[in-house]
């Protein structure tokens, strides 16, 4: 036999192993994309609810006697001012055959706690509106929204529902008088979080979020970049540099939550930094980061082709040069790459930020770096521990919005990526 | 495989004699460089130049003189160390941590390894040409102006212009890259790419070209442009040469250096070393026998 042969009788062999290592790489594949799909269909589903918001017209008097005020009023008097009086007022006036006191209760409670606030913000932003008559649009009630959007299903019996006969018949009658509406929640994107679902936004988690990753970066950036350029470029090569460059690399390593310990234990008790603030979030979340940049940037640096250096320093180029013209502009690419998707790690970390503080149930929206705030992850975190039905798909929502970050950041870094990138 | 070609592998070549000739089988006793290593004028003057990396010796006891504007060719087989020789003569072997460099290496009369030498002034009087066309991945144009700029070689932009046009021309890559000095300089063929390198050495003014190789990567078109380029170049420049080509050597160099094994062989005359030369070992590179 010759080795033409032998070569043939091999083929067939050959070619099935490619075969079959083939179709698993498909399979894998399809598998991969198969959940992916799972989870994104499943958030979504339940997310979508979240973006849309019931409210209900009713025709409200804002007499400035039943709020106990005088016509041009400064606006502290204003904001003192108890507006639920006249939103009572115009309910009782829809549906007038209320009487007792507990049926009472039972009908303020179709519109939101935050109706009140609704109305005061547009009576501040116009006075003219005190004494007149006009129809507003009022934000429901959590169990008026879930009733709507069917969440609550009318059809079971009165001992199994959570919203009561008589208030689904109000609800009937509104919505067969046209005085139920619908529209796009523009409040979840506008406010911080509250104990009532209909009110909680997300705006708070997001602002949190951004300043958080604001101080990671401002920290992270330069120490890991200047960090990851001494060691590729300047070190030297020695035993105590090699026993920097494993204990970076075990850095990055370390379970996140140990670098919430450290945080509580140095910069919150030692340094006496604020509690559930952005800056120590960004301080702790930076620690993590540095390890994934500094090892992304060095791999950058390193495969910078030796001969461009060799030719600024031939042209007497000093090292610093050298550097700085040459190797860093090409190894920018990788370097932003790996930055970005640190980053992207720091807007998931959810368990160091629990250490110190940022976990706190925070109505405010924060106005700088060193005010409390809570983040994205940590809000999911928090309305998925929430008792009330309302919350379930605000919890989907925030994750939508998470996930549409972390997608915008990786866009960002293939765009800078192949901004930067030039061959040679 | 079939037996036959497996036997022939594990049979021990007993027939060394039809082998190209080795170190061992030629029996070589290194004696001192024959020919003319000094040189009246010389720019360069090196004397006994040891270079190791770590422990391995790869130059052995190296003293020769570069002459002022003279093309001097270093030739050799290779890992003869002629291409570390020359690396020694801009201290471009400082980035290699292991390499350590004995001796003597006067440029002007001053030693260059001294702590007072600064490595940046020295490469800026020695510039240095490679064997792969290394252009910044920039513009043309900011290729060959990146050594005048760092430097702060001229006071303005029209300066500038006209250092950057005047080294373009005389690297002879003018008229071809005229219209597109914005274009990138990675997207030049091979020869017009090391031509640019070219153009950016003498942009900066040195005293002393070093090439290494600067042909070996081309085509011979490309090569003939080089070589005219070189010829032109030794009016102003001292050209220090690395080829393994001997016809290029023969082309464009007054003297010619013989490297074997990390020793300097044999320096002479260009015409004498290609048509007479003296020592065994030169004449058995030049004739083909090994290398």
């Amino acid at each position: 036999m010759n080795n033409t042969d032998l070569v043939k009788q091999g083929l067939k062999k050959r070619y099935l192993k490619e075969l079959i290592f083939k179709s698993m790489g498909i399979f894998s594949i399809v598998i991969a994309i198969l959940f992916l799909l799972m989870l994104l269909t499943d958030i979504t589903i339940k997310a979508l609810p979240a973006f849309s918001q019931t409210k209900i017209e009713l025709e409200v008097q804002i007499d400035a006697d039943r709020l106990n005020i005088e016509a041009n009023s400064p606006n502290e008097v204003l904001m003192a001012a108890d507006f639920r009086l006249v939103i009572r007022d115009a309910l009782l006036k829809r549906f007038p055959e209320v009487k007792s006191r507990k049926d009472k209760r039972e009908l303020y409670s179709l519109t939101s706690m935050g109706a009140e606030y609704q109305l005061r913000d547009m009576v501040i932003d116009d006075p003219n509106l005190l004494g007149q008559t006009l129809k507003v649009k009022f934000m429901a009630d959590d169990d008026v929204d879930a009733v709507i959007k069917g969440s609550i299903d009318r059809s079971l019996p009165e001992s199994d529902r959570r919203v009561k006969d008589q208030k689904l018949s109000w609800i009937t009658a509104l919505e067969s008088n046209g005085q139920i509406s619908s529209g796009f929640n523009w409040h979840f994107f506008s406010s911080g979080d509250s104990r009532e679902p209909e009110m909680a936004g997300i705006k708070g988690a997001i602002l949190g979020s951004l300043y958080t990753l604001l101080v990671t970066l401002a920290l992270s950036f330069p120490v890991a970049v200047s960090a990851a350029i001494y060691l590729e470029e300047f070190a030297p090569k020695n035993r105590f540099i090699d026993f920097i460059e494993i204990n970076i690399n075990n850095l990055a390593a370390v379970p996140s939550i140990v670098f919430g310990l450290l945080g509580l234990a140095v910069f919150i008790n030692f340094f006496s930094l604020p509690r559930s603030a952005p800056v120590v979030g960004g301080i702790v979340l930076s620690l993590m980061t540095l390890p994934t940049i500094i090892i992304a940037s060095r791999s950058a640096i390193k495969a910078v082709p030796p001969s461009l250096r060799e030719a600024a320093l031939g042209l007497g180029a000093s090292k610093m040069q050298s550097v700085f013209h040459h190797v860093l502009p090409a190894a920018l690419p990788g370097i932003l790459t790996g930055t970005i998707i640190g980053m992207a790690q720091a807007l998931g970390e959810t368990a160091p930020l629990l250490m110190i503080g940022m976990v706190a149930f925070i109505v405010d929206i924060p106005q700088s770096v060193v005010d409390p705030s809570t983040v994205l992850p940590i809000q999911v975190f928090l309305w998925a521990d929430s008792p009330e039905r309302g919350f379930l798909e605000k919890t989907s929502a925030a994750i939508m919005v998470l996930l549409f970050f972390l997608i915008a950041m990786n866009a960002i870094a293939i765009y800078l990526r192949k901004k930067f990138e030039k061959k040679w | 495989m079939n037996e036959a070609v497996f036997n022939k592998l594990a049979e021990p070549t007993m027939k060394i004699k039809s082998t190209p000739e080795t170190e061992d089988s030629l029996n070589i006793k290194y004696t001192a460089t024959v020919g003319q290593p000094q040189c009246e004028n010389a720019k360069f003057i090196t004397r006994n130049v040891n270079v190791f990396y770590a422990d391995n010796q790869a130059i052995h006891d190296v003293s020769l003189d570069i002459g002022a504007h003279e093309v001097i060719a270093l030739i050799g087989p290779s890992g003869c160390g002629k291409s570390t020789y020359l690396r020694c003569l801009n201290r471009m072997n400082d980035t290699i941590d292991i390499c350590k460099v004995e001796g003597q290496i006067l440029l002007d009369n001053e030693n260059i390894y001294t702590k007072k030498q600064d490595p940046v002034l020295l490469r800026a009087r020695v510039g240095m040409v490679f064997q792969k066309p290394n252009p910044f991945p920039k513009s043309i144009y900011d290729n060959v102006a990146y050594g005048p700029r760092i430097h702060g070689l001229t006071k303005n932009k029209s300066e500038l212009d006209d250092l950057v046009e005047e080294s373009l021309i005389k690297a002879g890559l003018f008229q071809e890259v005229k219209d597109r000095l914005q274009a990138p300089g990675t997207g030049l063929s091979g020869g017009q790419q090391q031509r640019l390198c070219i153009a950016r050495t003498i942009a900066i003014q040195p005293e002393v070209i070093l090439m290494d190789e600067p042909a070996s990567a081309l085509d011979p078109i490309a090569t003939a442009k080089i070589e005219e380029l070189i010829n032109e170049l030794k009016e102003n420049f001292t050209i220090v040469i690395v080829t393994h080509s001997m016809q290029q050597a023969a082309r464009v160099s007054q003297r010619t250096a013989y490297f074997h094994m990390g020793r300097l062989i044999e320096v002479g005359d260009t015409d004498q070393i290609f048509t007479n030369p003296s020592h065994d070992l030169t004449e058995k590179y030049i004739t083909g026998r090994f290398g």
